[in-house]
């Protein structure tokens, strides 16, 4: 009984070993054998779970079908991250228009991404009403920008705002990944001709 | 005998070597922030933050995210030879307290540029001295107009301090903004102000207020708190008696909290209204369940929806930062990441050396910095404001806060 067997038992060897040792030897070996047969458990438990993980990773990245429903690719921006919306000026109402209508235009810009298709522009007023040129929805596609003429007609006088700061445009965009509407608020120049054309256009009704 | 001793050894280090493999931690100390490139040169960038305190959620975040930059600089080695650290002091939103950590920042020559501070009014006190040792300061959450503008920036905008850049918008868009929507959109036409006061809460509250008159709203009351005080009955008497619509609050969620609580326990089951200091989840643990449909602005968009904000969360996330990033986290990510753009134009442009002058030249740098960042492309304009003025209105839902409304300054 004074052989000590291996430092790593091999399989099975524990299991089959006959009756604990007494003494100090046989208690340090049995305890330096339960160290190892711990580790080789932890050992063989890690070996488990990466076998388990790895299996696990190659299941969860093996090649897919088509999913069945149309998912947008990851590198398609929101919308509003995509576009940009900037004021270029006042210009004279198109014939035809009611009275008390007047014009400003926008550039409507498409950085990246699909195309953006504009759904709505309204603006946030309620004694205003407006429409736009080309009418929407229409699309615009990357790299590219168009302008866009708004036609604002004054419904109510007393109601509207005279001189507000910071007047914006509310414009509901759509791509492939998503519809989104954002306020687009054109800056002191837009404030000015909107309140300049607000003006004229009350002021018109009163003569 | 030697044999047993051999084997016995042997054992030992077998399992002494399983336990530093197998059973060995993962834990590596890893400090981040001040893992460096080898023996190159140490540059700190100063934040400046209330870290304790009723505002804290709010600087911890700021500290953490500036801190979050700086690991990721020195991971990639962004600035070949520079080490870059972060030392954090807390001004505890006094302004007293943000001009000694300033004058302190001041005298560390490593330090090359501060990300901070979190409130106006401090700024205000940090300003001139930055200025006069030509030390830049990004701040991420500074709202006042006048810090870039100037005091009469409504007349005419002159920029006091060629130091001092923010990556947040400013109270001239926030406030009108919120009473657009508080007009247009919540059809509210009839408010009670309060503010608190202070730098940042009171302009905040004069740009909502004339813009709400200029789209036809009727002011019926104002009143101005004590930022100290936690009673607000009397106020909230007030209000109810008004017959005000909704109150817009100029100020911080410390005291926006218990304020909207008492005014719906007076009686004025209406919306509180505020900026980007109300809007923190402090505010709903304060306000209590009657907090649903209260409004918040904020400066940006929200964080979580920017595609170029993800490595940003995911990175704090994985850091195991203790506190939340806040409303200001992926701006002071951005705050910090500018300095070390400005610093690493200054080492490219000198031979991939900091020349004698670094501080001076950082500043100078600092006006045309531009990359994309966690919260869009960041880069200043001639007043050191961020060219990327985005504004989010969120609503009380469910306890949390959810964005309800975005906008985007053009102009």
């Amino acid at each position: 009984m004074s052989g000590i067997g291996p430092p790593e038992p091999g399989e099975g060897t524990r299991a089959w070993d006959g009756p604990r040792q007494k003494g100090h030897a046989g208690r340090t070996r049995a305890a330096l054998a339960g160290r190892c047969a711990r580790h080789r458990r932890t050992a063989l438990s890690l070996a488990a779970a990466a076998v388990l993980l790895g299996g696990g990773a190659l299941y969860a990245t093996r090649p897919h079908p088509p999913a069945p429903t149309r998912r947008p690719h990851p590198q398609v921006p929101y919308p509003v991250h995509a576009v940009d919306v900037t004021y270029l000026g006042a210009r004279p109402a198109p014939a035809g228009a009611p009275p008390r209508s007047f014009s400003l235009t926008v550039l409507l810009s498409v950085a990246s991404g699909p195309p953006v298709t504009v759904t709505r522009v309204t603006q946030p007023y309620a004694a205003l009403s407006l429409v736009t040129e080309p009418p929407a929805p229409f699309r615009t596609p990357a790299d590219s920008a168009r302008k866009i003429t708004i036609t604002m007609h004054v419904t109510e006088c007393e109601k509207a705002p005279r001189n507000a700061e910071l007047p914006f445009l509310d414009v509901t965009l759509r791509n492939t990944r998503a519809i989104q509407t954002q306020s687009f608020i054109l800056g002191p120049r837009y404030a000015q001709d909107l309140s300049q054309a607000l003006e004229v256009a009350c002021s018109n009704r009163s003569r | 005998m030697r044999q047993r001793s051999l084997i016995a050894i042997t054992a030992a280090l077998a399992a002494g070597a399983l336990t530093l493999t197998a059973c060995g931690s993962r834990d590596s100390g890893d400090k981040g922030s001040d893992s460096g490139n080898g023996d190159g040169t140490t540059v700190v960038i100063g934040v400046d933050a209330p870290l304790t305190g009723d505002l804290s959620a709010m600087g911890l975040g700021i500290k953490n995210s500036a801190d979050l930059a700086v690991r990721n600089a020195n991971k990639k080695e962004f600035v070949k030879g520079v080490t870059f650290k972060i030392e954090a002091l807390d001004d505890q939103a006094q302004p007293s307290a943000g001009q000694q950590n300033a004058s302190k920042f001041v005298s560390e020559q490593e330090v090359l540029g501060v990300v901070g501070p979190l409130n106006s009014s401090v700024a205000e006190s940090m300003q001139k001295v930055f200025d006069d040792n030509k030390l830049v300061e990004v701040s991420p959450a500074n709202t006042g107009p006048a810090l870039t503008q100037g005091a009469d920036w409504q007349k005419k905008k002159v920029r006091p301090y060629k130091s001092y850049f923010r990556t947040s918008t400013t109270d001239a868009i926030q406030g009108p903004f919120a009473a657009q929507y508080v007009y247009n959109t919540a059809k509210k036409k009839k408010v009670f102000v309060i503010d608190d006061k202070k730098t940042y809460g009171s302009g905040l509250a004069a740009t909502f207020t004339e813009e709400f008159k200029k789209l036809g709203g009727k002011v019926v009351g104002t009143e101005h708190i004590n930022p100290d005080a936690k009673d607000f009955s009397a106020v909230a008497t007030k209000v109810k008696n008004s017959g005000a619509e909704v109150v817009y609050y100029g100020g911080e969620y410390p005291q926006a909290g218990p304020l909207s609580k008492q005014i719906k326990a007076a009686g004025a089951k209406i919306p509180l209204v505020g900026g980007d200091g109300i809007k923190d989840d402090t505010f709903m643990k304060l306000a209590g369940a009657e907090a649903t449909g209260d409004l918040a602005t904020s400066v940006g968009a929200p964080v979580e929806d920017l595609p170029s904000a993800k490595q940003f969360v995911a990175d704090y996330k994985a850091a195991g930062y203790k506190e939340e990033y806040s409303a200001y986290g992926g701006y002071a990510y951005d705050s910090a990441w500018a300095i070390i753009e400005a610093v690493k134009k200054v080492v490219d442009a000198n031979g991939g050396k900091l020349p004698t002058d670094a501080r001076a030249k950082v500043t100078e740098a600092m006006q045309s910095v531009s990359f994309d960042g966690v919260t869009g492309k960041v880069s200043f304009d001639e007043y050191g404001d961020a060219t990327n003025k985005q504004l989010t209105v969120y609503a009380v839902k469910n306890g949390a806060w959810v964005p309800v409304k975005s906008g985007t300054y053009t102009g």
